[in-house]
């Protein structure tokens, strides 16, 4: 299977405090893979430093086998790599319509035009309402982001993720804060949305990545403790020890 | 959304036509205020690109007005027979050069370092225009004559009456104006809003956020060029006041008591700053003094600023709230 994502011997510390050590991970065309663990065992940071956030101490990740460690937020996501965040992160006086257009204008190469008129531009404006309104947001098209219910929020943390039309898509926590009915459904439009693409998501809803993941990894404080299918981390003893069997 | 404001279109057509014929009743004294505040307009709009829509306080955006000022003296006193559109376009282009060197510096800062370090750019300027004075003549100055405008239809038109500077100013602060309206409403301007309101996220949707910054200073810089190379065409000189402490504190002023967050905020503060001025100082030489108290009050109790007042929307919440 092709490798779209590979992190190799990744070691990040923050003065001293060492957060990820030696994590060697390949994420694959196509496949749906979750990394789990108990907080603070690195999650979050490792997704902050494959999207340029951070600089890792050392080793190297490699997007379609080009080596994109040290490269900046942005090149990253013109890349083809797009993320989500685990605490709301819109553009919260920008209305919906607004937010999810100026991730559009991205994905269109058009950040620096200065020779149209945005408003008219009927390709964007086709664009942005087919992502709206498949994140079923057309009902709040025209409300400021700060407006919307926590729920819509996360759908619009996921329209700006999926806007740009990117190839592997990272989502971290995505059904955090949600009750079980949205959860549910969050599930069902992740699994629509990430059809045909590469998933890499963190999540702590033990259901959720069950239920969605091809394969899972399981992280703890800073390294990896084993990675595979769901029922062969079910069924691993380590993790039971030291993640999933406190449940 | 996809239509033309034809609303907004007609209300800048009247106010123009107005402002065309308003000449003709107006006292020569009034004639060149009417200029001064044209120009000044300009310069606060350009402010505004960068304080209101980009988010970031210039404070030392008059290193620009300078640059372009002082360009435009030494092109005239160097190059005599220069057209006079073409020394307002060098304007322009140095406003342009000098914001992408000085932005390269500061725009990557934010917040108050990016404040100040504009301004230590400024008072650099500053320094340099006083005492290198082979060049620029220190605080003497430079006098400039304004030379005629040649146009291909029209042929030779004198720039020695105050009526045709005022013409000169007024199409060419409305071009740029109309101009910077026009860039806010491309998809770059829309990347400078959108990198103002969450740098991160913007970065991670593909935003190269520092250059869209640099960008925004630049186009800033454009601007007030133009409007320091207006201003020593209006005076016919040119000294260190164009750079000093007192211009940097007067785009702010009369961006923020006009309202930064409206397009035309800045306008209506250069007017009525420029205006006040003259009133008042022809009572008092204090007036530094009453401008700096209407600054406090509008940044304590209307910080939407004068053109807040206009929209009216205090009278429908007044009888609103008779209704109830």
């Amino acid at each position: 299977m092709k490798t779209i994502l590979g992190i190799e011997g990744l070691f990040k510390d923050f003065s001293g405090l060492e957060v990820l050590f030696d994590l060697n991970l390949e994420i694959y065309e196509g496949e749906r893979h979750a990394i789990i663990g108990p907080n603070g065992s690195g999650k979050t940071t490792l997704f902050n430093i494959i999207t340029g956030l951070y600089r890792p101490s050392r080793g190297k990740i490699f997007l379609f086998d080009k080596n994109i460690t040290g490269w900046s937020s942005h090149r990253i996501a013109r890349s083809g790599l797009s993320r989500s965040f685990q605490i709301i992160n819109n553009f919260p006086k920008m209305t919906v319509y607004w937010n999810v257009r100026s991730a559009v204008v991205s994905r269109f190469n058009r950040r620096f035009n200065w020779t149209t008129i945005l408003d008219w531009d009927k390709e964007i404006e086709r664009e942005c309402d087919r992502v709206i309104d498949l994140l079923s947001l057309s009902d709040v098209r025209d409300v400021p982001a700060s407006e919307l219910s926590y729920g819509k929020q996360r759908h619009l943390e996921l329209a700006l993720t999926i806007a740009r039309e990117p190839i592997l898509i990272m989502l971290d926590e995505p059904t955090a804060g949600l009750n079980s009915e949205e959860t549910r459904n969050a599930v069902q439009l992740i699994r629509q949305l990430t059809e045909g693409k590469t998933l890499f998501m963190v999540e702590h809803d033990m259901d959720v990545v069950f239920n969605l993941a091809d394969r899972i990894t399981v992280l703890n404080y800073g390294r990896i403790l084993a990675t595979g299918a769901p029922d062969v981390i079910r069924m691993n003893e380590q993790v039971k020890k030291a993640y999933l069997g406190r449940k | 959304m996809n239509r033309l404001p034809v609303r907004q279109l007609s209300w800048g057509a009247l106010g123009l036509a107005v402002l065309f014929i308003l000449p003709r009743f107006l006292p020569e004294i009034r004639i060149h205020l009417m200029t001064e505040i044209f120009i000044f307009a300009l310069f606060a709009v350009s402010f505004n690109l960068m304080f209101g829509y980009a988010g970031q306080l210039p404070f030392g955006l008059a290193a620009l007005f300078g640059v372009g000022a002082y360009g435009t003296a030494l092109v005239f006193n160097h190059f005599p027979g220069i057209p006079l559109l073409a020394a307002l376009l060098i304007a322009a282009l140095s406003g342009a050069v000098a914001a992408a060197f000085i932005g390269f510096f500061c725009v990557r800062l934010s917040g108050p370092y990016f404040s100040l370090s504009t301004l230590a750019f400024q008072m650099f300027l500053y320094a340099v225009a006083l005492k290198w004075r082979s060049v620029t003549n220190g605080d003497d100055g430079m006098g400039v004559v304004r030379p005629d405008l040649h146009l291909p239809a029209l042929g030779s038109i004198s720039m020695r009456s105050i009526h045709n500077m005022y013409y000169l100013t007024l199409i060419v602060v409305t071009i740029g104006i109309l101009a910077c309206y026009l860039f806010l409403k491309t998809p770059l301007g829309n990347s400078v809003v959108t990198v103002r309101e969450k740098e991160i996220r913007a970065s991670f949707l593909g935003y190269n956020v520092f250059l869209i910054k640099l960008l925004a200073f630049s186009a800033s810089g454009v601007l007030a060029g133009l409007a320091g190379g207006l201003f020593v065409l209006y005076e016919e000189f040119v000294a260190t006041t164009s750079l000093d402490m007192n211009m940097a504190m007067t785009p702010v002023l009369m961006t923020v008591i006009g309202g930064s967050g409206h397009f035309l905020g800045p306008v209506l503060g250069a007017v009525f700053y420029l205006m006040l001025q003259d009133w008042i100082s022809s009572l008092t030489s204090y007036w530094m003094l009453l401008m700096g108290g209407m600054f406090i009050v509008v940044v304590l109790y209307f910080q939407g600023g004068l053109i807040s007042l206009l929209k009216l929307d205090w009278i429908w919440r007044l009888r609103n709230r008779g209704n109830r």
